[in-house]
């Protein structure tokens, strides 16, 4: 595991961040902060506002009030397409491939920002090693292969930009059990390797064992937060979302 | 003959693929059928018939009819489809044939209501044989499609707009995500659009030697037959149809006789492909 320096810088920092869809509010003053080199886990059923925290980070949804830092730098009303090339990488809910793009076309797409062409190659070899997989299947089209491939698509073309902060929405809905535990080793094996995650997941047992802090997000507020193991102890998440 | 009807037949359908190119392209990116696409095809016509009696040079009226008809379009989506985009798709729709109404009245206004000729005097003649007559203007239609269309292929397969293209059209979220700036895709995708149509009216205005308000009637209920066969959205589905559309018409007229005008034909011909492939002839089951 790599070293955390005493003074961690933060990445990521949202403060007091609201949002709406259309009129009913879907996030009440969400304040969180992810360190560099941390895991941080956001917990929550469904409904919860996960999926909704994850847009308001990439601009897909401008939060209507409060603000969003990434690197220091205020993101709040700007466009989502500045923040690949800030550094950020996005898993979507559910995968969202380009169907109709090959595997390879769709790893190009996630470098799309990468100016130097040498680095696109690199970050791409980079990916097929960690993958083999895709590589066998670089020509495919991704609507073609199965969910579990496709999971693992998302994530290596979220890392073609070697991302400061990889963002993953739900890594386990929709898979295999198999698959899940597989795709959690894979992140894990991320983390590892130095990169800075916030993964938003249903499965809090799962996240909690990987993660080294965590929220809990109950109908779109932060109720609870601590170390990973002060939210397996805690009786309240026990009950709610770990099951006895 | 049947050589001769099926030249015929080629030049019309690449002409009718090139009009649904425009609205093909839209639909591709933002899902709205974008019907005042025809109106740009009467835009297109007039302004390279102004710019020809101004200038006397077929390509420069040409193409700056087409750039002209293509920042045109640039500005409407700017102004009217991007503030609808989130509204139920009938809004945008219905917004675009309003938008087409309003394009023809304005030319009636502006340019007056009868039609006008528009003879182009092009640099080299046509080809004479005994049973086959290519005239010019049919090889120009032929060769500007043809370079359209490669030129559209190219940029769409081999290029990295292209690719950004296709990936908006598919997930327009998640290529944002991706560092695509959406925005000026769909600018670019207006700009090829309506100028496009643009292309395509210049020339059916040589081929007919007529230009006149309502010229883009035909084609917006003709282009939406291409797209739908096509496949909706589907650009090689289009210039596939637009070729059937136009060859058949021109053989069904020529040899069958129908008991419907001509124009009804591309109708009969969807329905009939529709009833066996529901999603078009190159369009993907969903």
């Amino acid at each position: 595991m790599r070293l955390i320096s005493g003074r961690m810088r933060k990445v990521l920092k949202l403060e007091h961040v609201d949002a709406f869809y259309d009129r009913s509010q879907a996030l009440d003053d969400v304040s969180i902060e992810v360190r560099e080199g941390e895991f941080v886990t956001i917990l929550g059923a469904n409904g919860a506002g996960k999926t909704t925290i994850m847009k308001c980070i990439m601009g897909l949804l401008p939060p209507r009030n409060g603000r969003i830092l990434f690197g220091g730098e205020d993101l709040t009303g700007r466009p989502a397409w500045v923040r690949t090339e800030m550094g950020m990488g996005y898993v979507p809910e559910g995968r969202r491939v380009f169907p109709d793009l090959t595997v390879e076309e769709n790893l190009r797409m996630g470098g799309y920002n990468l100016k130097d062409h040498r680095a696109l190659r690199r970050n791409l070899e980079w990916a097929y090693e960690l993958f083999p997989r895709l590589k066998e299947r670089r020509k495919q089209l991704a609507r073609t292969m199965s969910g579990g491939e496709q999971q693992m698509l998302a994530i290596a073309r979220a890392l073609m930009i070697e991302p400061r902060l990889l963002l993953i929405d739900e890594i386990s809905t929709g898979l295999m059990p198999i698959l899940v535990n597989h795709s959690f080793n894979v992140i894990k094996d991320l983390h590892q390797r130095g990169i800075t995650i916030l993964l938003v997941e249903q499965n809090a047992n799962k996240a909690l064992k990987v993660a080294d802090r965590g929220y809990v997000l109950e109908i779109g507020r932060i109720t609870l937060q601590g170390t990973s193991r002060e939210l397996r102890d805690n009786e309240e998440v026990v009950k709610a979302y770990l099951g006895s | 003959m049947i050589l001769q009807q099926l030249i015929n037949g080629i030049v019309i359908g690449s002409v009718y693929a090139l009009i649904a190119m425009g609205a093909t392209l839209v639909y591709g990116i933002l899902k709205v059928l974008d019907i005042a696409n025809a109106g740009a095809y009467a835009i297109g016509a007039y302004a390279g018939l102004f710019l020809y009696q101004a200038t006397g040079s077929l390509p420069v009226a040409f193409l700056g009819a087409v750039l002209f008809t293509g920042l045109f379009g640039v500005l409407v989506q700017r102004v009217l489809y991007v503030p609808l985009l989130d509204k139920p798709p009938l809004v945008p729709l219905i917004c675009s044939i309003g938008l087409f109404i309003f394009i023809q009245d304005l030319i009636r206004l502006l340019a007056g209501p009868h039609i006008r000729a528009f003879e182009a005097q092009l640099p080299f003649r046509g080809i004479e044989l005994p049973y086959l007559s290519v005239n010019a203007i049919w090889i120009a239609i032929m060769a500007t499609t043809a370079v359209l269309l490669v030129f559209l292929w190219y940029m769409l397969n081999r290029t990295k707009l292209g690719l950004a293209w296709k990936s908006t059209a598919q997930d327009l979220e998640i290529a944002k995500a991706m560092g695509v700036n959406v925005d000026r895709v769909v600018a670019f995708n207006f700009l090829l659009g309506y100028g496009f149509a643009a292309a395509a009216g210049i020339m059916i205005g040589m081929l007919y030697n007529s230009v006149f308000p309502t010229m883009g009637d035909m084609p917006a209920y003709k282009m939406l037959a291409i797209i739908v066969l096509g496949g909706l959205g589907n650009p090689l589905g289009t210039v596939v149809a637009g070729l059937l559309i136009g060859v058949v018409e021109t053989l069904v007229a020529g040899y069958v006789g129908f008991f419907l005008p001509r124009d009804a034909i591309a109708f009969v011909v969807l329905i009939v492909i529709l009833l066996v492939r529901p999603q078009g002839l190159l369009g993907q089951r969903t």
